[in-house]
């Protein structure tokens, strides 16, 4: 963080640029459907600090309060892991909003897992504008030991000017070793003209397992990528999302699984429903290495598209080069059920309150798929 | 002395360019009972889609008045709320909804309407269940999705509840007979039945005689090629019982 200077609106392309980093243009294959010249137009200030802290989740939990970017709260004492601030970090990855992540990072957080935690870890991202656009960059790494067990929440919220367009740069590093399990949850509600750039990097061990689910509300454009390798026999990763936008944003998830060795499995359910002249994005691929025999990837993205203007795009990629795998993936999307909407509305229920009822079913079905019930609740309640 | 409820004038109505309701008239006066027989395709379902205002389905020409308003200027829900309820004879799966919040929105939704106080979750909840125990209907379903996987008589068992707790002034039956052996056929109307007392008005579609010897109609017409052709007492459903439509499907 040391060259660059407060108060200075950098043009981020162009920080970049003089950096060595390509970022993507908009006929970059993997970033064409993301509006980046929206997420890139605007300059942006290093973010000011700020020490007010996001709203409580209603359970019990280890908080961190993460605020503009910057620890705010004595970290909590947590029996069976391990918690460090790290102020820089290195990426071994080519992914260009990860490098920059790295070569700019505010702050971050290394997590060392050891047993299984008796309650969840909340990361509590909260943002204050404080009148500029300001971006900040947070990594966590996050190292599951052997055999250990833990709950991770990041929730990303704001409060003040909801049309600061400011940028939120995140970067997971997720380590799951041998017998290990991380459940990683994840709720964005971002001021509606910030922009949210995520990826989740995960490297999962022999009888590994990673379950997530992210539910993406807020922001004008919001990605979350994510990228697993499944490294050992009986690694398993369960990639679960929602997303909800009535506005303009654009709103991508985006998923890379990679099975490398046989016996291992994935799972991708991602709903969205989209109004107004938002945009919904999947892009999801399964990769099947040649040795990795009596697999299991399946993916499915379901849409609900409330408006004319409003827009969905579907990439599926499977690319398998073993046999004996077994792999789906499908995309259907639709508007509100007609059928059902009148039948609710032939017993007196208002055509509004109707569809409120049939969203919230629509994206409750995959909120239903989180094994811990109070989170289950928590997310139901966010919709 | 005879107040009408529902007054159906020179209906004609199309679904999809094709006019299916031709010239309709029906007067049905509180605390009246009446029965429409006919053969498949007649346009019984049509009638009553119509009658709750279903998107699709297009009055062309007549009149509906329903307590001496135009009813077919109210939206659906509208006229739910002001006392039309329909047993439809394909009831919608809703996945995802539980049958309880569906139920607890519809009641309140028509007691707001009716200026009543809404229930509150126990309050509402003593209501169902008490309703639903005349009905055969345990928690267990109205905790499930609405009418997810209810087998074709268990559907039927649920519109009846749906029926008995908005308590409507006007209700159509569409085929609430199909489906049910004979011990929900007697629970079912029997649950209608509770629901007679000498106001509220019912439309009963069947095929079957059977069911009208537990719901006693006070006419019974026979409804073909989109409207009444013929109109009697009671025992003109076992006179069609024994004669078929042959007479009035050839008169055309
Ligand atoms: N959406 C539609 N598009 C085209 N035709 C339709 C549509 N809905 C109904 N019809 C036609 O309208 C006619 C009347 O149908 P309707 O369902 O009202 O008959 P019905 O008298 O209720 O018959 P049943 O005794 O079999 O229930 C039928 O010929 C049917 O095919
Ligand atoms: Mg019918």
């Amino acid at each position: 963080m040391t060259n660059l200077v407060p108060n200075i609106a950098y043009d981020y392309a162009e920080l970049a640029k003089v950096s060595g980093i390509e970022l993507p243009t908009p006929k970059t294959e993997a970033w064409k459907y993301t509006r980046l010249r929206d997420l890139l137009d605007c300059p942006y200030t290093l973010c000011t600090p700020s020490s007010a802290t996001g709203p409580e989740l209603p359970l019990k939990a280890d908080v961190i309060h993460i605020s503009n970017g910057r620890l705010v709260s004595a970290l909590p004492q947590v029996a069976g892991a391990e918690i460090t601030v790290i102020d820089h970090v290195e990426e071994k990855t080519h992914h260009p909003f990860a490098q920059m992540n790295a070569l700019y990072l505010t702050q971050g957080l290394q997590i060392t897992i050891r047993r299984k935690l008796s309650r969840p870890l909340v990361l509590n991202y909260h943002m204050s504008p404080n009148g500029e656009n300001g971006f900040y960059h947070w990594r966590n790494i996050i190292n599951c030991e052997k055999d250990s067990s833990a709950a991770i929440i990041e929730q990303f919220t704001y409060e003040g000017e909801v049309k600061s367009c400011y940028l939120a740069n995140l970067v997971n590093d997720i380590n799951i070793q041998a017998g290990a399990s991380l459940q990683h949850y994840k709720y964005q509600n971002e001021a509606f003209k910030a922009n949210h750039v995520a990826l989740h990097e995960i490297t999962i061990a022999a009888d590994g397992k990673y379950e997530s689910f992210c539910l993406q509300k807020g922001a004008n454009i919001a990605r979350n990528e994510t990228e697993i390798s499944l490294n050992g026999e009986g690694a398993e990763a369960v990639v679960n999302a929602a997303y909800m936008m009535n506005g303009w944003a654009t709103l991508d998830t985006t998923t890379n699984v990679y099975h490398y060795q046989p016996h291992t499995k994935s799972s991708q359910l991602v709903k969205g429903v989209v109004g107004g002249t938002a945009k919904g994005v999947f892009q999801g691929r399964i990769h099947i290495a040649p040795n990795a025999v009596c697999t299991s990837g399946t993916q499915l993205h379901k849409a609900m598209v409330l408006s004319d203007d409003a827009e969905i795009d579907v990439k599926p990629e499977l690319e398998i080069f073993a046999d004996d795998v077994k792999c789906s993936h499908g995309a259907a999307s639709g508007e509100i059920d007609k059928e059902q909407l009148f039948y609710m509305r032939s017993r007196g229920i208002g055509e509004e309150e109707a569809k409120t009822l049939l969203i919230d079913a629509y994206v409750t079905d995959v909120i239903n798929h989180i094994t811990d019930s109070s989170v289950r609740e928590w997310f139901k309640s966010l919709i | 002395m005879n107040t009408p409820l529902l007054e159906i004038e020179d209906l004609c109505a199309e679904v999809c360019g094709k006019q299916i309701i031709k010239d309709f008239n029906l007067t049905i006066n509180e605390g009246e009972v009446h029965a429409i027989m006919g053969p498949n395709g007649a346009g019984k379902s049509t009638l009553s889609y119509v009658l709750c205002g279903k998107p699709g389905y297009a009055v062309t020409s007549g009149s509906v008045r329903f307590k001496g308003k135009d009813l077919l200027a109210m939206s659906v829900e509208e006229r739910a709320r002001e006392g039309v309820f329909l047993i439809m004879q394909y009831p919608v799966e809703i996945p995802g909804v539980p049958t309880t919040t569906f139920l607890k929105h519809a009641v309140n939704a028509v007691r707001k309407h009716q200026g009543l106080p809404e229930l509150d979750t126990m309050e509402f909840l003593k209501m169902v269940r008490e309703e639903g125990r005349l009905l055969g209907i345990d928690n267990e379903m109205l905790k499930r999705p609405i009418n997810v996987g209810f087998s074709g008589g268990e559907k039927k068992r649920m519109e009846t509840l749906e029926m008995s707790i908005l308590k409507p002034d006007f209700a159509i039956l569409d085929e609430a007979d199909s489906g049910l052996d004979i011990d929900a056929l007697k629970v079912v109307a029997e649950g209608v039945n509770r629901l007679r007392d000498g106001k509220r008005s019912m439309l009963v579609i069947t095929h079957y005689q059977r069911l009208l010897n537990y719901i006693v109609p006070d006419f019974v017409h026979v409804f073909a090629d989109g409207h009444i052709v013929r109109s009697g007492n009671k025992d003109l459903a076992l006179e069609l019982e024994q004669n078929g439509y042959a007479e009035f499907v050839k008169e055309k």
